[in-house]
């Protein structure tokens, strides 16, 4: 097996590694949000789809960048910024007045683009969104909100993994490519959905020459919701549709891994198949409240189920950007101190849920899970450093609809620790407890992604997991090693 | 007479406005930069920073653009003092800018003294 694993490795690194950078004029392409606003991966991404603060704010903001009640914040810094300058400050040069020499097409176009928004606020991040490589957007395009551009974009997943106790140790046959779409319509209403078009994993599948019948794993759209931007003038957003319920910080997709979600997370007790990262049909309403106070709260209909299901959130952030992309006030003229570079948010949550046999027929008693889950994340950014810690706890009074299984309670927490190498290097080590009633597992995931293009990544990362099935009839020991490397672009 | 020499002297200011009004560049494109010709002494060592630490994710010349137009190239946001500000700040936070927040402030200074040579 070692010698398996010696010969096999090179050659897996080297097949990766030679296809990556032997062709990559074919990953140029650039998905949906980056072709809309015109602007890099790096902008929301520290490597994609982590999300970084202004990414973050994005998201919270229904997929429009911010440009609205800047003004405060934009008057704000001028008061400190004249401390700056030997010179009075002069006014703006957000005129129509273009100077200077240089490339002609280029300033066209800025001016042209300047013309079109300069009534927009100072300092706002609002991309020249009416302006795309210099051409006006026409006017039907305008009335009707339609974006100019198709918001629509591909991302693939190739993995290859080495767990060694897998009869096929080596297992080169996972791979996905989701369809991505997501927007705004005149800043109005966002939109967002996932729609998975392939995946393919290991199981079931005896030919690798042909495509396997049971796609595993398929659940073709994942997630497909609007958003109601500031309903009546208010800070409310409303959100309707399937989507991933706001609980925690980070969407399930937000992290660097490419195959092990954060535990508190994707962890189910006994047969229920509930978890805080799965997609529901949902009403939330959610706003910013301040600059730096986020809320959510929701209800999701469960299928088949008459019983509503609720749930809210709320975080908080000090440091860094504020959740309206306002950089935070740092006075330039003095030393520099740890809460320069210091971020921390701090969002907790809770959920109420019941699942089981269906409960929409008459006269039959369903066999019903009541259970709940509270949680607390803290994301700490320092410099280069970075510290995700997310627990949470829960009660299922019925996870098996047994009656055998009694009331089980659970407690997980993950925590891990990154630290950027370079802007497209980063190197993280995650610690996960679950305890779900019936298991205690520990797992320890080191990571490596590696960006060489913003729309491609190489992850090398390694699970080991051990622990123990205390709840089973005989007692047995969990022990699973497993080695994953995988490529992730988007088109 | 009266009207002439009126004509004569707004011809003659504007053409001295428009001729001041240019910050002096070089290169087109990628390799459009900041003339260092017109820059004061006082500004040399921001500059020379400038062109060692800004390069290390964009060109030169979204800069400069951003200087001569009043409109970051990229997003469309204006490029004024408050924005070079905000700029700089983000910069300093930014993970491997590696950039102290003297070095930030000299550069912030320098994009200052741009902006005002670019509004005269």
């Amino acid at each position: 097996m070692i010698k398996n694993i010696i010969t096999a490795t090179p050659i897996l690194f080297s097949l990766l590694f030679v296809g990556i950078f032997a062709f990559p004029e074919r990953v140029s392409a650039l998905p949906a949000f980056t072709r809309a606003h015109n602007v890099e991966c790096t902008t929301c991404h520290t490597i994609f789809p982590e999300l970084n603060e202004y990414g973050e704010a994005f998201l919270k903001n229904g997929y429009v960048f911010f440009g609205t009640d800047k003004k405060k914040s934009a008057e704000k810094i001028k008061a400190t910024s004249s401390t700056l300058v030997a010179k009075p400050a002069v006014a703006p040069v957000a005129d129509n007045v273009v100077k200077g020499a240089g490339d002609a097409d280029l300033l066209n176009k800025l001016k042209a683009g300047t013309m079109i928004s300069a009534d927009a606020p100072e300092t706002a991040a609002v991309p020249a969104q009416a302006v795309d490589d210099g051409r006006m957007k026409s006017e039907g395009l305008l009335i009707s909100g339609i974006p100019e551009q198709l918001p629509i974009s591909f991302t693939a997943n190739i993995h290859g993994s080495y767990d060694r106790n897998a009869v096929n140790e080596f297992d080169f046959s996972t791979r996905t490519l989701k369809l991505n779409a997501g927007g705004n319509f005149k800043e109005k209403v966002g939109f967002f959905g996932t729609y998975i078009l392939y995946t393919e994993n290991s199981a079931g599948i005896s030919n690798t020459s042909q495509t396997p019948t049971n796609m595993t794993g398929k659940d073709d759209i994942v997630e497909l919701f609007i958003i109601g931007r500031h309903i009546f003038d208010t800070p409310i957003n409303i959100k309707v549709g399937r989507f991933q319920p706001k609980l925690g910080l980070w969407k399930s997709n937000n992290k660097l891994s490419i195959t092990n979600s954060y535990d508190t997370y994707a962890y189910t007790v006994g047969s229920s198949y509930f978890r805080i990262e799965q997609p529901q049909d949902a009403i939330e309403a959610n706003m910013i409240f301040g600059t730096r106070l986020f809320f959510a709260g929701g209800v999701v209909n469960r299928k088949e189920q008459n019983t509503k299901e609720w749930y809210l959130h709320t975080s908080v952030k000090v440091g860094g950007a504020d959740y309206l992309v306002n950089e935070p006030e740092i006075d330039l003229n003095k030393e520099e101190t740890v809460f320069d570079f210091l971020t921390l948010t701090v969002g907790g949550y809770g959920y109420v849920g019941t699942n089981g046999d269906p409960n929409t027929v008459a006269g039959a008693t369903p066999r019903q899970n009541d259970f709940y889950r509270a949680g607390v994340d803290i994301d700490l950014i320092y410099k280069l450093y970075r510290l995700k810690m997310s627990g949470v706890v829960g009660n299922d009074d019925n996870p098996d609809l047994t009656y055998t299984l009694p009331e089980v309670k659970s407690y997980v927490t993950a925590i891990e620790g990154q630290y950027t190498i370079q802007q497209n290097l980063i190197a993280a080590l995650r610690f996960e407890y679950q305890d779900d009633g019936t298991n205690i597992v520990r797992r320890y995931i080191p990571t490596i992604a590696y960006a060489p293009i913003e729309n491609l990544k190489v992850v090398a990362e390694y699970k080991h997991e051990s622990g123990t099935s205390y709840k089973s009839a005989a007692t047995t020991e969990i022990d699973n090693k497993i080695g994953t490397l995988g490529v992730t672009f988007g088109f | 007479m009266k009207k002439i020499v009126t004509l004569a002297v707004l011809i003659g200011l504007s053409v001295y406005s428009i001729a001041e009004a240019r910050i002096k560049i070089s290169g087109r494109g990628a390799k459009m930069n900041f003339s260092s010709d017109g820059i004061p002494d006082m500004y040399k060592p921001a500059f020379d920073l400038m062109l060692v630490k800004c390069i290390k994710c964009h060109t030169m010349e979204r800069t400069v653009i951003a200087v001569q137009t009043g409109r970051a190239p990229i997003t469309g946001q204006p490029f004024n003092k408050q924005a070079v500000k905000a700029y700089g700040i983000k910069m300093l936070r930014k993970p491997n800018s590696d950039m102290d927040k003297k070095q930030i402030r000299d550069i912030v200074v320098l994009l200052n003294y741009f902006l005002d040579e670019n509004a005269k």
